[in-house]
């Protein structure tokens, strides 16, 4: 008997694909929907958490893939600025490149740190359900105080030129923002699409860089808990994992394909109202449960 | 990226003293590291990779910003 059926593992991957680049909060919505269907699958069991590992390889490979040219240049630019010692100030590959790299580290450190006490912490459905809110809110409030309104043809030119104009400065803050993902609930895409909005990115431009700084961080998350799927932890979930994984990938593409048009010409309300309505539904639900 | 170069040093030394935290980190249980570590655990046999790697890419990144502050002068970040 799977501890994850394949028919779950399925929809999990799905949800999964779609949640991770979409500001609603992956880990938030892994949580809520089993307890909502009714399924004995706990966010802290083993079992689970090799689960993940297989959808998040997936969704990291997946924008790996979507974004492989950028990243070949995005790479051969910090080779660059290595060979010559310094960030040429024309050089936007390599400045876009050292500002991946200043974001990626404090959330990864934190993550490294204190992942298993925060999952630990936070890991029932109904704060999963709270947190949905408060994302909620975060993403409406990001709209609110961003510097600049979505104008016609924001898309049009180098987007990378205008993501390498963000500071050192802002590159941590929204890196180590990123960090509040840490939470089910708190979506790490929408954290960092309003940060970037917030230091005066399109909601474009500030998606593309969500996209770049989530591909490291979820891939190295991803592959450092490989072995749990590939030990003991993983018997009986393989064949439901390489299913999600499947779902995960097929999802994550259209998911960031849509969004990367959606946002040419619109914001991150909807997805606040989405959270708020589904948060405040789901404390209910729970609540009456 | 403004250049200091008395940082250089600085940088070099913290980088190597990471790095060999970092293998303290992966070659001693968690009840065999000094007291002050974070993640010390009396009689604990559990290594703590997970820390040892933060403390490795820590390292590099001290030694990555070192590099960078011997490079030519260049005009200054915003």
């Amino acid at each position: 008997m799977h501890p994850i059926s394949y028919f779950q593992g399925a929809i999990l991957g799905l949800l999964q694909g779609i949640a991770e680049p979409f500001p609603i909060s992956s880990l938030g919505h892994g949580v809520m929907l089993p307890r909502l269907l009714g399924w004995n699958i706990h966010q802290n069991d083993d079992y689970f958490l090799s689960f993940l590992v297989a959808t998040h390889v997936a969704t990291a490979t997946v924008l790996l893939l979507l974004f492989l040219d950028d990243w070949k240049r995005i790479v051969r630019g910090l080779g660059r600025s290595l060979r010559d010692r310094e960030i040429k100030s024309d050089d936007t590959d390599a400045r876009l490149g050292w500002l991946l790299v200043v974001g990626t580290i404090p959330a990864g450190a934190i993550g490294l740190l204190f992942e298993h006490p925060l999952r630990s912490l936070f890991a029932s459905a109904a704060s999963a359900a709270a947190f949905l809110v408060v994302n909620g809110i975060l993403l409406l409030t990001f709209e609110r105080l961003r510097r600049r309104p979505p104008r016609p043809g924001d898309y049009l030119g180098d987007s990378d030129a205008r993501i390498a104009k963000l500071s050192w400065r802002q590159a941590v803050g929204v890196g180590t923002a990123q960090a509040a993902a840490l939470v089910p609930g708190i979506s790490r895409s929408g954290i960092t699409m309003g940060g970037g909005i917030l230091f005066g990115l399109s909601n474009e431009d500030a998606a593309r860089y969500s996209f770049l700084l989530a591909t490291p961080i979820i891939g190295a998350a991803g592959v450092l808990k490989l072995p749990d799927l590939f030990g003991s932890a993983g018997n009986g979930v393989r064949g439901p994992a390489l299913l999600g994984a499947l779902g995960a990938a097929l999802t994550t593409y259209l998911a960031v394909k849509f969004l990367l048009r959606f946002f040419q010409s619109n914001r991150l309300t909807p997805f606040g109202i989405y959270c708020i309505a589904a948060g405040l539904i789901c404390t209910v639900i729970f609540a009456l449960d | 990226m403004t250049k200091n170069r008395r940082l250089i040093p600085l940088a070099i030394v913290a980088g190597i003293v990471l790095i060999v935290i970092a293998i303290i980190y992966w070659a001693e249980p968690a009840g065999s590291l000094p007291s002050f570590f974070p993640g010390h655990e009396a009689g604990s046999g559990h290594h703590h990779l997970k820390h040892g790697l933060l403390a490795f890419i820590l390292g590099i990144g001290c030694f990555v910003f070192a590099w960078f502050q011997t490079g030519p002068s260049a005009a200054r970040s915003r």
